[in-house]
């Protein structure tokens, strides 16, 4: 009886360290998911890489997290910070000399935002700073709206010069709200791809970029229902795409019962009341960020028009009488729900 | 080496092991829609709660206490300290692919599942 | 106390961090159960607590937990609570069934199950998450067989070096 327990026991031993140096094994290689939040850019970053070791996915989640900080801190327009030059110092720059030296990267967001300034008819603009200011502090106090006095005297903008590296010292008052959250997010992208790190996907404040397929499954993004936040209104998928939506709906504030919400016109200086939200689908994120803020400026038809005309862009709107809108090409992104 | 159980070494194997599995049975049972929402403060998961359990939570955000209450397996933002106290407005969430997210506080609250990837808004 | 004792009770202390530390490295079923580990670090608390008695033991676990906590989890860390209500509860309950008719395999099954009982128990005070209580029914099987080949290396431990330790 004895002999037999014993036996029993030590085959239920072997059989556990066994399993011990199995699972050992296994969690070492198991490839997981992985996923960060940040707070940069007055917005919430959601990141998630898949089929990754944890050790891989910590390294380059700092790395992301980085790379984020970074643009953070040269697009921060309220801050300066110990050895940054950033939009603050370009703005508050009291040096003699004509034009000042920036960071590469910086350079290159700008001059990404006045080449699209040309190519959006100026809808897209990034030197318009002034007049963010004057319907920030209304949106801040929550008492008003400005007059039309008061955003025309703010809309004596100064252009953006830049040559080889630098920008002229003219104190422009720069806002690269529209297009940082995109830019960044290519950018990191990017580094994700060159290092060989395929399938991810990023929720940077509405703009949403995803790599390869997982599991070979595309990526199901919803997009938000502007009438009920707690609901979606479509889905789409896809891989290796960029998914941006603006809209008035998330940050707005009230008055004498009209909603005035964060996208201002920098022809009309008020906000745009065109549509309830947009949403673009291309595979750049940046681009995506400017097109969706472009479209969203727009007027829907010479927007779809527009949208129509690009290879590898679609597009879907959100009607004020809450209809939906797509370009042409947008039912191949379409998730249908069985 | 020799394992060596005597009688009473048995018995509370097996009592043992009848507990854990009478365990199992009970938990699981009640355990059939085990909704959970989890509560993170900047990237650190810093609560799982039970969206079954009628309740109030306090949590430590970066401006001070958030209040949060969970009813009919749905989950809010009561109070937060902020400025514009977007979280507390917006209201309870439910499905798998909702976020709550109190930027001023650094407190996101999900719940899990994954019916979606991900939402733009 | 005897020079002779401190110095062995000193290199108990030693080998218990060592496997403790040892064992942290170890990530076996992180991604299944949290927290599941083998605790060889017990075999030596539970040969001591046959060798000892219950006073020394005692000591020499809580200084095992402060001295891990200092060197791995963090001193005063949610992690170092854990393992501080799972070795308390699991030495008392040891020492309480051992005055019964267990042998030291039951006595080691008994302290693995109360270690894994200190443990979520804490885990569910300072993490105020009540749904650590449904792992519990597993870890008590895990316990079962930690138990019994813990407490078979401790029984060798004891046949094998009684005499220099008295």
């Amino acid at each position: 009886m004895q002999e037999k327990i014993n036996k029993v026991i030590w085959i239920i031993v072997l059989l556990l360290i066994l399993s011990f140096i199995g699972l050992f094994i296994y969690n070492k290689n198991k490839k997981e998911e992985y996923t960060a939040k940040f707070f940069y850019m007055d917005t919430y970053i959601y990141v998630k890489l898949y089929d990754i070791n944890k050790e891989t996915a910590d390294k380059y989640i700092k790395e992301i997290e980085n790379i984020y900080k970074k643009y953070h801190e040269l697009t921060d327009r309220y801050n300066a910070y110990d050895n940054v030059k950033n939009i603050y110092y370009i703005k508050n720059n009291d040096s003699e000399e004509e034009y000042i030296k920036i960071d590469k990267e910086l350079y290159d967001i700008i001059e990404y935002g006045t080449y699209y300034y040309e190519k959006t008819n100026g809808l897209v603009d990034i030197s318009m700073g002034n007049i963010i200011d004057v319907w920030k502090k209304y949106r801040d106090n929550k008492n008003g709206i400005p007059t039309k006095e008061e955003l025309e005297k703010a809309n004596n903008i100064v252009k953006i010069e830049l040559k080889n590296g630098t920008i002229k010292n003219n104190h422009p008052n720069i806002d690269l709200g529209s297009i940082s959250k995109g830019y960044t997010t290519k950018i990191v992208g990017e580094y994700l791809k060159k290092n060989n790190i395929n399938k991810f996907l990023i929720n940077a404040g509405g703009n949403v970029l995803v790599g390869d397929k997982k599991q070979n499954k595309e990526y199901t993004i919803g997009i938000e229902d502007p009438n009920n936040k707690n609901d979606i209104f479509k889905i789409v998928k896809g891989d290796n795409i960029a998914v941006v939506t603006s809209g008035g709906y998330e940050r707005y504030y009230e008055y004498e019962g009209k909603k005035y919400h964060h996208i201002i016109n920098p022809k009309t200086l008020y906000p745009s009341n065109n549509m309830k939200s947009v949403t673009v689908i291309t595979s750049d994120s940046a681009l995506g960020d400017i097109l969706s803020t472009y479209l969203f400026l727009l007027d829907i038809d010479e927007g779809k028009e527009y949208i129509n005309n690009l290879d590898n862009v679609e597009a879907i709107w959100y009607t004020n009488d809450n209809k939906e809108i797509k370009s042409n090409g947008f039912d191949k992104y379409e998730y249908k729900t069985k | 080496m020799n394992i060596k159980l005597n009688k009473n070494d048995i018995l509370l194997i097996i009592v043992l092991l009848i507990i854990s599995i009478i365990c199992i049975f009970i938990l699981n049972k009640n355990d059939k829609k085990n909704k959970v929402a989890t509560v993170y403060y900047n990237n650190e998961l810093i609560k799982t709660i039970d969206l079954n359990i009628d309740k109030t939570y306090e949590i430590e955000g970066y401006n001070g206490i958030v209040k949060i209450k969970v009813k009919n397996q749905k989950i809010k933002v009561l109070e937060e300290k902020s400025p514009l106290h977007l979280c507390s407005k917006s209201g309870y969430i439910s499905k798998s692919y909702e976020t709550i997210v109190c930027l001023p506080n650094k407190i996101v609250i999900e719940i899990e599942g994954n019916d979606l990837d991900t939402v733009v808004k | 106390m005897e020079i002779k004792k401190i110095i062995y009770l000193s290199m108990l202390l030693a080998i218990t961090v060592i496997l403790s530390i040892f064992e942290s490295f170890i990530p076996l079923f992180n991604g299944i159960i949290p927290g599941l580990k083998i605790g060889l670090a017990n075999i030596i608390i539970v040969y001591s607590l046959y060798i000892y008695g219950f006073k020394d033991t005692l000591f020499l676990s809580l200084l095992k937990v402060l001295l891990v906590g200092i060197l791995r989890t963090g001193l005063f860390s949610i992690g170092f609570f854990i393992s501080l209500s799972g070795s308390c509860f699991s030495i008392i309950m040891m020492y309480i069934v051992k005055k019964t008719k267990l042998s030291i395999i039951g006595v080691s099954i008994i302290g693995a199950i109360f270690h894994s009982i200190g443990q979520v128990v804490m885990a569910i005070i300072l993490l105020k998450s009540f749904n650590l209580i449904y792992y519990l029914p597993y870890l008590f099987i895990f316990s079962i067989f930690t138990g019994i080949i813990i407490g078979s290396i401790s029984k060798e431990l004891i046949k094998k070096i009684p005499k220099y330790c008295n």
